[in-house]
């Protein structure tokens, strides 16, 4: 790609210390949605553990203030607020 | 100046096996080979509404831009950049809709790039096909001394943007075989 930079698995430049955790929770994503969710099991939600590790990596690493400001405005809460308003942009941390 | 495009497309899959693939296309580890522009990608937040059925995901994916004009190299000092994308993603299993939404989420100063693509069961085979549609709007922000380059880029941009859907479209029909064979086998073993 004439950088120095070379891509991974799965891309593998920005925030590379979270590489690794990324593909296991892209893995893990994945296969829960092409073998459940998508299926018609979507009552529980899978792969939380790897997610929380995947995001607090994140929160440490990334650098690029576009994309701190797109991951740290988003509501981190895995679950939609049952309020019924149906926004998907609810409380800001 | 706004270009809006228009695509439609059919896959000759069912949904479920379409929105497996279109959520690999950026992630896969052929995707360096097949969507070469494509240098980064994280998912910054996801939420599912277990009673709905119903899953939300924002993810950034960072492309490197098409060789820019002669003038902006100069300028900027290097041949290409690297535009943060954000694509919000919502899927409702119960439905059987995903609708995703990419905008450039750096180099708005320059450029407003969204896209807005949809996977739904086709109505003639909702068991077996998968109808897509893409809209893309394009607009270059006016900057009057450069009017004339911002009028190139835009049209360079789009043009480089649309041969990039038709890869994106083609790697999630590769993905699509790839799956489907995969299934296959496994019914073989049992």
């Amino acid at each position: 790609m004439g950088s120095n930079k070379t891509m991974s698995k799965g891309g593998g430049v920005i925030a590379s210390p979270c590489a690794q955790l990324r593909a296991t929770y892209h893995d893990c994503f994945n296969r829960w949605y092409s073998e459940k969710f998508s299926k018609g099991q979507w009552d529980k939600e899978e792969c939380i553990a790897e997610w929380d590790k995947y995001r607090a990596c994140l929160e440490q690493y990334l650098e690029d203030k576009h994309l701190r400001h797109a991951l740290l405005e988003a509501d981190s809460s895995p679950y939609f607020v049952k309020d019924g308003a149906g926004s998907s942009n609810s409380v800001n941390t | 100046m706004v270009r809006a495009y228009k695509h439609e497309h059919i896959y000759r899959h069912p949904w479920d096996r379409v929105t497996t693939a279109a959520w690999r296309k950026f992630t896969d580890p052929d995707t360096p080979n097949f969507l070469s522009h494509v240098v980064d990608v994280h998912t910054l937040q996801r939420r599912l509404d277990p009673a709905a059925g119903r899953l939300q995901a924002t993810r950034s994916i960072t492309v490197r831009s098409p060789p820019l004009p002669f003038i902006l190299r100069r300028i900027l000092g290097q041949e290409a950049v690297v535009c943060h994308c954000v694509e919000t993603t919502v899927v409702d299993a119960r439905d059987r809709s995903m609708e995703i939404v990419i905008r450039n989420a750096s180099l708005r100063g320059l450029i407003e790039v969204e896209e807005r693509s949809t996977y739904r069961p086709h109505p003639e085979r909702p068991e077996g096909w998968t109808a897509f549609q893409q809209e893309t709007r394009i607009r270059c922000k006016p900057l009057s001394a450069l009017a004339a380059v911002a009028e190139k880029v835009e049209h360079r941009c789009a043009e480089r943007f649309m041969q990039n859907s038709a890869k994106g479209r083609e790697f999630v029909e590769r993905i699509c075989k790839y799956l489907e064979a995969d299934a296959a086998a496994s019914k073989i073993s049992c």
